[in-house]
């Protein structure tokens, strides 16, 4: 077989494609570091909540009083689709169930970070992609409360998704199964 | 000739990677994958051993794109990446090779021939060349990279990339049989 005739070293081609997609395990790596990223995100969503306001406020109202009932609660139809009106010492009630939720919460991504360090690497990386999932859920649906704070349907929506974030960290941290 | 430089489109992209959007990190791999895989198959000779540095260098990437200087080159920065996995991978037999004299005249490291050759047959004559001497012809003569930059790439002294570079033109001219210039 005959190739291309060159006169230089230069102009031999720079770009080799390599003869399989190299991407899939660059990504699987990818998504693994991004759920390890997520505790110290964890914490700075603590400083992101005033920002969204009423939204986080009816939200988190909802997940504190789930959060109060325990970790995998049956959904509220009233309190979803029809907020009760939030007075002040609900507020502070409410406050006291959101600082709880996010202790839980924190403690249960410490467990589970120290589960995924004792997992296979391909296995950690599955694991890791699927929280990852969830938590990127939960961020768009705050992020869609914040521009439509009364929407019954997100504020359901964002209780149900931390509930399942909660089952899955749960679920990881006991098991250290791969199915979430 | 120079490598490529960083271009606005890049910019954008390496930005939103370095906010945690792997989409745009995936556009950043398909788009250097090419000539860094290039690069990593002829300093490695392997394809499986070039495959794995290829992934291992864009993770390294990933994980260093916060402390990627957006006026660099990023592909110049990906290049070094991908040297220092391959130069880990063989964990340092290359080091003893390096007791070449520096011939200090040849500061020039395109390579012409007086005749045309074969792409394959001058990509086997790489292949077969010594590991340092391979390197240097790699980075400054395929890659057109200075001898200041490869040598920094390279863990090498300027000297000795100008003197492994010299050497990979002797070892090229007696392989192929053809005067080099």
């Amino acid at each position: 077989m005959t190739t291309r005739r060159v006169k230089g070293i230069g102009e031999l081609p720079r770009d080799i494609p390599p003869a399989r997609d190299l991407w899939p395990a660059i990504a699987e790596a990818i998504q693994a570091d991004l759920a390890m990223r997520v505790v110290p995100d964890g914490r700075r969503r603590v400083g992101w909540w005033p920002a969204v306001g009423l939204a986080a406020s009816v939200a988190l109202v909802a997940v504190g009083v789930f959060i109060g009932q325990g970790i995998a609660p049956k959904p509220d139809g009233r309190l979803a689709g029809n907020p009760a009106p939030v007075t002040d010492a609900g507020m502070v009630k409410a406050s006291l169930r959101q600082a709880e939720y996010e202790k839980q919460r924190e403690q249960l991504w410490t467990d589970v970070q120290n589960k995924l360090n004792t997992m296979a690497p391909a296995e950690r990386e599955k694991v890791g992609a699927s929280l990852n999932t969830l938590r990127r859920s939960i961020q768009e649906i705050e992020t869609a409360l914040g521009r439509d704070p009364a929407n019954a349907l997100l504020q359901e929506l964002l209780v149900s998704s931390c509930q399942e974030e909660m089952r899955a960290l749960t679920v990881v941290r006991d098991s250290g199964r791969q199915e979430l | 000739m120079k490598p490529d430089t960083v271009v606005d489109f890049d910019v954008a992209l390496i930005e939103r990677a370095r906010r945690g959007d792997a989409k745009a990190f995936e556009r950043l791999y398909r788009e250097h994958v090419g000539r860094v895989h290039g690069l990593c198959l002829r300093m490695t000779r392997n394809p499986d051993t070039a495959a794995d540095c290829v992934q291992d260098a864009f993770i390294k990437a990933w994980k260093a794109l916060p402390r990627f200087e957006a006026r660099a080159s990023f592909s110049t920065w990906l290049h070094r990446i991908a040297v220092n996995t391959v130069l880990e991978k063989r964990r340092g037999p290359s080091k003893a090779e390096v007791s070449v004299e520096d011939p200090g005249e040849y500061e020039e490291p395109t390579m012409v021939f007086d005749t045309p050759v074969e792409e394959e047959e001058l990509e086997a004559a790489i292949e077969s060349l010594p590991q340092g001497a391979r390197d240097a012809l790699v980075l400054c003569g395929v890659y057109g990279y200075e001898h200041q930059e490869a040598a920094s790439m390279l863990g090498i002294a300027v000297g000795t990339c100008k003197a492994q570079l010299h050497r990979a033109r002797g070892l090229l001219r007696e392989r192929l049989e053809r005067g080099v210039r």
